[in-house]
């Protein structure tokens, strides 16, 4: 796989991700543009960590980060979640255009 | 090899469990001494650190974690890292006192006690990391700690929307912080700072360098609140239980600043951004000092000073130089102290009075003295009036900015802390101007809350006019960061 391919994922993935938090309005698809933007980062690792030990070998830090880094994921979208459970609790929607009444 | 004083990091959960054992006993008030026992051991376990520190040969301790660099994590603490975490963890130490009045009619508080300890632990991790791995998971320890006792009221809706926005944002920071540590590693194959900066330090500006900085100023940005990614702050502080104000304003947006401070000087060479982070400080400073003069709440207010404050630490990290960064430091412990106290002192007039807006509180100063004075003695130290300690980290700033050419800086920072005082001073004059009728009629705060603050409010006009001690540790730590560079590098490689 050559590079250009690899490097255009990571960029589509984070894109996405970015587009996901500034558009949507679903509080949990943003949630979801979170962790794709995480997965964009994580691609990045494991293609970054096949470079550098040559064809075969995978360099077992990069792995190991990545592991980590999905457990951190999935701790920052359990907070999330549970914020959005509240949300819904208290606005009744899980429009996050609703959330407007603290001003700026 | 794990030195005794680390092993503060397992404290949160010694509180949680000790918490936990007092609730199902119901002994009262086990988990309120447990916390603050464990804040107090860290502020000495941090002690021990320094002492351990100025010991070492180069001023550097080095503690691997199961196998070598690349391969393992580790801590690599310099004067700078103890300097950040002897800030933390005194703040700790007050706000967790401070919390045992402010708290105590407040449910879950086993799990509030175990997150404060958390939050702290994750920011002194950060400072002690030595590599970016290390950082990230200590990084991400804090932020996670935070998000929940940000929305800890869960009951009103404040806090939740406050707690969801503050959540989107830091997690999209964080993410950023990952890629960027994901390309260095790309180019450096490493995530060890010694080796990333052997690696790459003084190489030419190349494209990927160009774009791992930019991903470092936004996601480190977005923590440190950095105008324009600063828009969780102004919702996420005031929200927030007084305490948990005060550690964040205080301590939480310095450790962003400390970690993209930190980043930079391993990658870079400082005239390489320093015009960048010049434009990105006058933008911070004028824009966070015209909105607060607009707040009616006095905790937005103080959210809107902090932004302020962190454009004026940008002056010194454009300056680049070791002088700049002795301002930036001694002005992350004074900011801390000050910030600390203006919000705990909030956090008591709110307490008495039950409101946030400031038009409410007239005459609140003639019933609550000494919170008042110690009000009075927190904002006059972030105006930066002579004899407290803002004074004399706001001069090293302004005067550094002088140092390295420009000018054009120290004349808007300067012009901005001058303007600051406006808004100060107005909150000062509702508080002390005469009563109204079927205005508030309140008590001093509980005796606790009024130690607390009173201690800070001394510490504040001490090192206003003993800085000694501050200046030369801080003095240190900026050494250790500008031009101990080799030494740092040489700790780790061979």
């Amino acid at each position: 796989m050559n590079e250009a391919v690899v490097l255009g994922s990571i960029f589509a993935l984070f894109s996405t991700g970015v587009y996901c938090i500034a558009v949507k309005r679903n509080m949990i698809r943003i949630l979801l543009g979170i962790e794709i933007m995480l997965n964009s980062g994580n691609l990045a690792f494991i293609y970054f960590a096949s470079l550098k030990s040559g064809r075969g070998f995978i360099d077992p830090l990069g792995q190991s980060i990545v592991i980590m880094s999905i457990i951190i994921g999935g701790c920052v979208v359990a907070v999330g979640l549970s914020l959005v459970v509240n949300a819904y609790r208290h606005f009744k929607t899980m429009d996050v255009r609703k959330l407007r009444r603290l001003k700026w | 090899m794990i030195p005794t004083p680390l092993l503060i990091m397992l404290s949160p959960i010694v509180v949680f469990l000790v918490g936990f054992l007092g609730e199902e006993l119901k002994v009262k008030n086990l988990r309120e001494a447990a916390a603050v026992a464990a804040s107090a051991a860290s502020v000495v376990a941090v002690y021990m650190l320094y002492l351990m520190v100025e010991a070492a040969p180069d001023g550097i301790l080095v503690f691997y974690l199961q196998a070598l660099p690349p391969l393992g994590a580790c801590f690599e603490i310099d004067m700078l890292g103890v300097f950040i975490a002897l800030s933390v963890a005194l703040l700790t130490f007050f706000a967790t006192l401070y919390s045992v009045r402010y708290m105590e009619h407040d449910t879950r508080l086993t799990e509030f006690y175990a997150l404060l300890s958390a939050m702290s632990v994750g920011m002194i991790g950060v400072a002690f990391a030595g590599d970016f791995f290390t950082l990230f998971v200590f990084w991400e320890l804090m932020c996670i700690s935070s998000y929940v006792l940000v929305a800890f009221r869960k009951e009103a809706w404040g806090p939740i929307e406050a707690g969801f926005k503050y959540l989107v944002m830091s997690a999209l920071g964080a993410t950023i912080i990952f890629l960027a540590m994901a390309f260095l590693y790309g180019m450096a194959g490493t995530v060890n700072f010694a080796q990333l900066s052997n690696a790459l330090h003084g190489q030419p500006m190349s494209m990927w360098l160009y774009i791992v900085f930019g991903l470092l100023v936004v996601g480190f940005g977005i923590k440190a609140a950095i105008v324009p990614m600063h828009t969780w702050l102004p919702d996420a502080h005031p929200e927030a239980p007084s305490p948990i104000s005060a550690m964040l304003s205080g301590m939480l947006i310095e450790t962003g600043l400390y970690g993209l401070c930190r980043i930079l000087f391993l990658v870079y060479e400082p005239p390489a951004f320093g015009a960048a982070i010049a434009a990105l400080s006058i933008l911070t400073m004028c824009f966070a000092n015209l909105l607060a003069l607009l707040q009616p709440d006095i905790k937005r207010l103080l959210a809107y000073s902090s932004i302020a404050q962190m454009g004026y630490m940008l002056v010194g990290l454009s300056a680049g130089s070791a002088y700049g960064m002795l301002g930036l430091t001694a002005h992350i412990f004074n900011h801390s102290l000050m910030k600390g106290l203006a919000f705990l002192s909030s956090g008591s007039l709110i307490h008495m009075t039950g409101t946030r807006e400031i038009e409410k509180m007239k005459g609140v100063g003639r019933m609550m003295p000494v919170t008042t004075f110690t009000m009075f003695v927190a904002l006059l130290g972030l105006g930066g009036v002579p004899t407290t300690n803002g004074f004399i980290s706001k001069f090293i700033l302004f005067s550094s900015a002088l140092g390295a050419g420009m000018w054009w800086l120290t004349v808007i920072g300067v012009i901005n802390s001058a303007f600051s005082m406006a808004y100060y001073l107005r909150v000062l004059k509702i508080l002390v101007s005469a009563p109204e009728e079927g205005g508030p009629k309140v008590s001093e705060a509980p005796l606790l809350m009024v130690i607390v603050t009173a201690a800070m409010a001394a510490l504040i006009i001490l090192f206003g006019v003993y800085p000694a001690p501050i200046i030369n540790l801080a003095d240190s730590a900026s050494k250790a960061l500008v031009n101990g560079l080799g030494k740092y590098i040489g700790a780790v490689l061979p």
